[in-house]
Formats: structure tokens, sequence, C-alpha cells
């Protein structure tokens, strides 16, 4: 039972970072009154770009989390201009991103397909790695793993402790007020959604590298759009979004463990729950009626400014 | 003001250098003017495809030829696209309904699912004397495609969940339902593919006699013309309009806003599920894991290009149903994924959404005087 527990938790990071970087990515998107349903679509980008470049390029996770990164920033420079600059309906633009993405990586995708790749390794942290339970599940993760935790961090740093964030933050509540005061709302909206395309796409890329070691087309297979449910569940803090994304990355480590341990549980039902459960999670905050309160007030709104020429 | 510039440098001095953009919202447009816009967006749209299409290894020659003379000029393209289109039109009627209320059903392919579930339960347990089960088949997958959406809406009408998180999230859980049965219990004893067992003949729908043309064809036809006469001219047409316009502004004006919500977005998913039902009993005669594949996003982008409205539906889903077929073609003689089809109704869509900008607003590029 120890064993199972140790195995479980020491499991929960890999799947929790790919979240919580969406969910950070999408945070960030959304307090700047972007919101940003292309996440699935910048993932697979994401996810495509590391695992090619891990493998053309000297089988570096640097190398394939920079080119994942990249490849999110490209996706979201062109919802940007559709969304930011020529101020299209942000729902409709940003599924269309999904299917984008899709069909983009399922398109230039079919080289890499199905190669399996080593990726990312765990850290042997020396005798901290040989503690008993806590080696395995606290010290003996990989690098980003480790990395992640400043992310996150600075995202919170950024949006709750800098003038720039604190603008940013104007943008996504009241764009009239903050152009009012001088603040440069479309660079402003621009930049955060390119921020958090970044940060979906090496979501995608870890997802890729450390998660499933390979890829195939729609692998992501909804973490986005989970992505996107944690965000109302964190209710667009940081800090809540660490602990929604290992609750989640908790449900999804748990279901190789059950198949590993040989439990007669249905396989099918099983891959059910994390969809299940973001769905009883959304119920919950609805029903709790937080919503509204918590979420930017001009978020989904193009800004117009509508002065005289 | 030059002098002032040079004092104050920074963002004033900037902003006059290089000028900006001036956005003036238009309070009208002309039809012409609009519809020059829109072929505009749609041009560009398709000259990105046409490019993406020759990376892609398609000869510059053929691409006519494949996507528009052998697609619609040839009795045998003709028929495959009246084929494609037909499950097509109902997605696309989905959406529109779901839309026109401002409820944003983005799990069309659950309640397709869930259409095709509700078919395959009465044809493989053969309920029903065979003379009718073609027609419970249809009630069933109705049934099916309305019940699955069922929660989303009533999440939404009383708690305020997001209802296109909600009703995608329930495409996976349909998907892997689906996975489950044609694995497990419905797995065809035949062959021991996953599938579910292939459909009798009384439980296929018959063919209209042109090539493989068959019913459901006149089923996506009559459910437009039924659909049109509710959103264009009943009663509950102007509740629904109302409705998506305005909703606080109808319940002030005694409108039943969340009924009509329910009701549109209830039609919403049984017409999604009429199009499992066309699916499995006409094209695929069983029940598949990946016969939803594609049209989730393509009833969506049939419904925003047709502005929601049913006629134009029916046109927009033809051209789709070109594209598929075409797509197929273009599959077998190129070896190239069906991605490729999601990847063009992307970029159409993108297109024609970013074209509204030029229909919205009177642009104007404000010169900076610092050049």
């Amino acid at each position: 039972m120890i064993e199972f527990l140790a195995n479980w938790l020491a499991f929960t990071p890999v799947f929790a970072v790919p979240l919580l970087l969406a969910t950070l990515g999408l945070i960030v998107n959304e307090r700047a009154g972007v919101i940003n349903l292309g996440a699935e679509g910048m993932m697979l980008c994401g996810a495509l770009a590391g695992v090619a470049c891990y493998i053309e390029f000297g089988e570096s996770t640097a190398v394939g989390m920079t080119a994942a990164a990249f490849a999110g920033l490209l996706i979201a420079f062109l919802f940007a201009f559709v969304v930011v600059v020529l101020r299209a309906d942000q729902v409709v633009t940003g599924i269309t991103i999904v299917f984008f993405g899709a069909g983009l990586t399922g398109l230039i995708g079919l080289r890499w397909n199905d190669t399996a790749i080593a990726g990312f390794r765990k850290l042997d942290l020396g005798f901290l790695s040989e503690i008993p339970f806590f080696g395995k599940v606290v010290f003996a993760q990989d690098a980003m793993v480790y990395l992640t935790i400043p992310i996150a961090f600075g995202v919170w740093y950024f949006l709750f402790r800098t003038r720039a964030g604190l603008n940013l933050r104007a943008v996504g509540e009241n764009p009239q007020a903050a152009d009012a005061a001088g603040i440069a709302v479309d660079a402003y909206r621009f930049c955060a959604v390119a921020a958090g395309g970044v940060l979906c796409g090496m979501a995608g890329g870890y997802l890729a590298l450390a998660a499933a070691k390979i890829w195939v087309n729609e692998m992501t297979h909804g973490r986005g759009w989970i992505a996107i449910a944690l965000v109302i569940f964190a209710r667009w803090m940081p800090g809540r979004a660490v602990l929604g994304a290992l609750l989640f990355g908790g449900i999804e480590a748990l279901i190789p463990r059950i198949f590993a341990a040989g439990w007669p549980v249905p396989q099918y039902f099983l891959q059910m729950t994390p969809f299940l459960a973001t769905l009883a999670v959304l119920v919950w905050v609805g029903v709790a009626g937080k919503r509204r309160s918590a979420a930017p007030g001009a978020l989904g709104l193009p800004y117009v400014r509508e002065d005289r020429w | 003001m030059p002098d002032r510039a040079a004092a104050a440098p920074g963002r004033t001095f900037r902003a006059r250098r290089f000028g900006r953009l001036n956005l003036e919202v238009r309070q009208s447009i002309g039809r012409f003017k609009h519809a020059a816009f829109i072929a505009f967006g749609l041009g560009v749209g398709l000259a990105i495809s046409v490019a993406i299409l020759l990376a892609a290894g398609v000869e510059a020659a053929n691409i006519f030829d494949e996507f528009v003379v052998l697609t619609f000029f040839d009795r045998l393209g003709l028929s495959s696209v009246l084929i494609e289109c037909s499950p097509l039109i109902l997605v696309g009627l989905s959406a529109a309904v779901a839309f026109r209320v401002n409820f944003w059903n983005i799990g069309i392919e659950g309640q397709f699912f869930w259409g095709a579930i509700g078919a395959t339960v009465i044809a493989i347990f053969d309920v029903g004397p065979p003379s009718i089960r073609i027609g419970l088949m249809l009630v069933f997958a109705i049934v099916g495609g309305f019940l699955w959406i069922v929660p989303p809406a009533i999440f939404k009408i009383r708690f305020g969940v997001n209802e296109v998180i909600s009703t995608l999230l329930l495409n996976y859980v349909a998907y892997q339902f689906v996975l489950n049965q044609i694995y497990g219990a419905w797995q065809d004893p035949r062959d021991r593919f996953p599938h579910s067992e292939a459909f009798d003949a009384a439980e296929r729908l018959p063919l209209l006699g042109w090539e493989k043309v068959h019913l459901g064809l006149l089923i996506s036809l009559v459910a437009v013309a039924l659909v049109w006469w509710l959103m264009q001219r009943s009663r509950f047409g102007v509740y629904m309009r109302f409705v998506g316009a305005n909703p606080h502004m109808a319940l002030a004006s005694g409108i039943p806003v969340a009924m009509t919500i329910f009701l549109a977005v209830g039609l919403s998913g049984a017409l999604s599920g009429a199009a499992g039902f066309v699916m499995g009993a006409a094209q695929e005669h069983r029940l598949t894991g990946t016969m939803a594949a594609g049209y989730g996003f393509s009833g969506i982008m049939i419904a925003f290009l047709a502005r929601n409205n049913p006629a134009a539906v029916l046109v927009v889903a033809f051209l789709i149903g070109g594209l598929y077929a075409a797509g197929q073609s273009v599959k077998v003689f190129y070896s190239l994924p069906q991605a490729l089809v999601s990847l063009i109704q992307a970029i159409v869509v993108m297109c024609v959404a970013a074209s509204d900008f030029l229909v919205r607003y009177r642009v104007h590029w404000l010169r900076g005087d610092g050049r």
C-alpha cells in the first residue's frame, strides 16, 4: 500500500506540471481580458515542436522545451492578431485555434508519429533521493518539475507585485479606465496572449517529453480544456492554480497506477474520471456562486477606443 | 507640436512619431460592401488553403480538378458530396439553433455519439418489428442526443456553468463510453474488430436510387425546412432571437427565457443525435469509434459561416460536403491525412472571422508628425 502511494505521488507532478503551466498561461491571458479557448491547439503545437526538435537536434530536452515554447508563441501571435488587433469573436477564434493546431500537427507531424523517445530523466539528488518515500516523491523528479515552481511564483509576483501586472489586471478589469489612465490596452493584451501561448506551448512540450515520451496525433486529449476549467476553479489566482493542478494531476496519475496494480476497474470508465471531475468542479464553483465575482470584468470583450480621428 | 514632443519623451513622443490605427465603429454597412468584405476573407482563406495543398505535394494543375471538377461536376463525385453533406447539414443546424440563443454547443460530437448509440441499441438488439425499426432507431437517436445535452443546459441555466467547457468535456466522456462498448459488450463477434456488429438490411437507410445517395439526404432536407420555419417564421423563433440578443430585456418583456434556452439547446442536441443516426444507419452501418471525428467543428463552422441561418446552412454544408469528398480522394491519391480537412476549415473560419473587422469598423491610419 505504501509502495502504491509512493508510486502514485511520485507520478503526480509529471501530470500536474503540464496542467499547471497551461493554467498559469491562461490566467495571464484572462487577467488581461482575453479568453483563450485555443489552449488545446497551442499545447498540441508545443508538443509536436518539442518532440520534433528533440529528435532532430541532439535529443536535448532543453532544445525541445524551447522549441515548444516558441511554437506556442507563434500560434499565440496568430490568435492575438485576430482577437486583439482585428477584434474578432474570441470564442469562435479560440475554438478555431484548437482545430487549426490539431490539423496542422496532424499534417506535419507524420514523420515523428509514434517514435518513442527518452525525454526528461528523473534527477538523482544523491542522498536526498535515497530517503524512503519522500526521496522518491519530492527529490527524484525531473528538472522541469522544479523549474515550474519558480515559474508559478513568478506569474504570481508579476501579476500582484509589479506595476506591469497591475496594469495588465486593469486592462482585463476595465479597459476604458485603463486606457484613460494611459495604459496601452492593445499592447498589454497582445503581450499577455503571447505569454500565455509560451506557457501553453511549454505545457504541451512537457506533456510529450516527460509524461507521454512520444508524439501521437491529438495527444493532449482534452488537457487544454481541463486547464481552462482549472482557471475558473482557481478563481484566476496562480496559488490556487497550483492546488488545482496537483489535484487533477493526482487524478490523472492514479489511472495508470490502478492499471498497473491490476485492479478490476473498467478501463474506459476510469479514463472518464478527469473529465467528470472537471465537470463536477465547474458545477461546484457554479453552485457556490463564486464565479462572477472572481472573473475579470472585461473577459472576452474586445476593446475599441472609439475616439475621433 | 514638435517642441512638446521633444520635451516629453516616452509614450506621447512615440505615438506622434509613428502614428497609430484608429477604428471608427460603423453604424451600418451596405449590403454590397458587407458581402465584398466577407468574400475577401473567404478568398484569403482559400488562397492560404491552396498554398498549403501545394506545399503538401498536390500538383497545382490537379487542385482545381480534385476540388471542383471531379467533386461537383462529376456524377460519382456529386453523389458522394450529397452523401457527405447529409450529416453535415444536421450538425450545422444543431450548432445554428444553439448559437441563436447564445449557447455555445461545442459538444456536438458527444451528442452525435449518443445518437449513434441510441440507434445501435435498437439495431443490435432487434427491438421492435423490422418494418418500423429504422424509424425507432431515429427516435432513439434523437432522444440520445437530447439527453446528452440536458446536463450542460441545466448547469448553464441554473448555475451559470460555462457551456463551452461543459459540453466539450462530455465529448470525451461519450467517446470513452463508445470505446467501452466497442471493445467490450458490443464488439463485433464476427471479425473481433473494435466496432459493433453490422446493421441488418432493415436497419439501414434505403437508397434513393441515384448512385449511393440515401434517405439521409431527405431527412436532412426535412430538418432544414422544419428548423427554418421554427427559427424564421414561428413565435418560438422570435423568442430565440430576443433571448440571444438580450436576455435581460427578454426577461423583462415576459418571455420565458430559461425555457426558450432549454428547448433550443435540447433541439440542438436532438439534431446532433439525428446526425449520428444518419452516419450509423446510412454510412458506417455500425457503431465505430471514429464516426463522429470532425463533425463537431464542422457543425460550428457551418453555423458560423451561415450566420445561424438554416437556409444558408444548407448551402454551406453542401460546400463543406465537397471539401469532405475531395478530402477523401486526396487522402487516397496523395496519402495526406484527414487532418488536412480540419486545417482548411480552420483557416477559412479564421479568415472570415477576421474579415468581420472590416465589416464592423472603418479603419484609418493616423500619421505621426515626426517622420
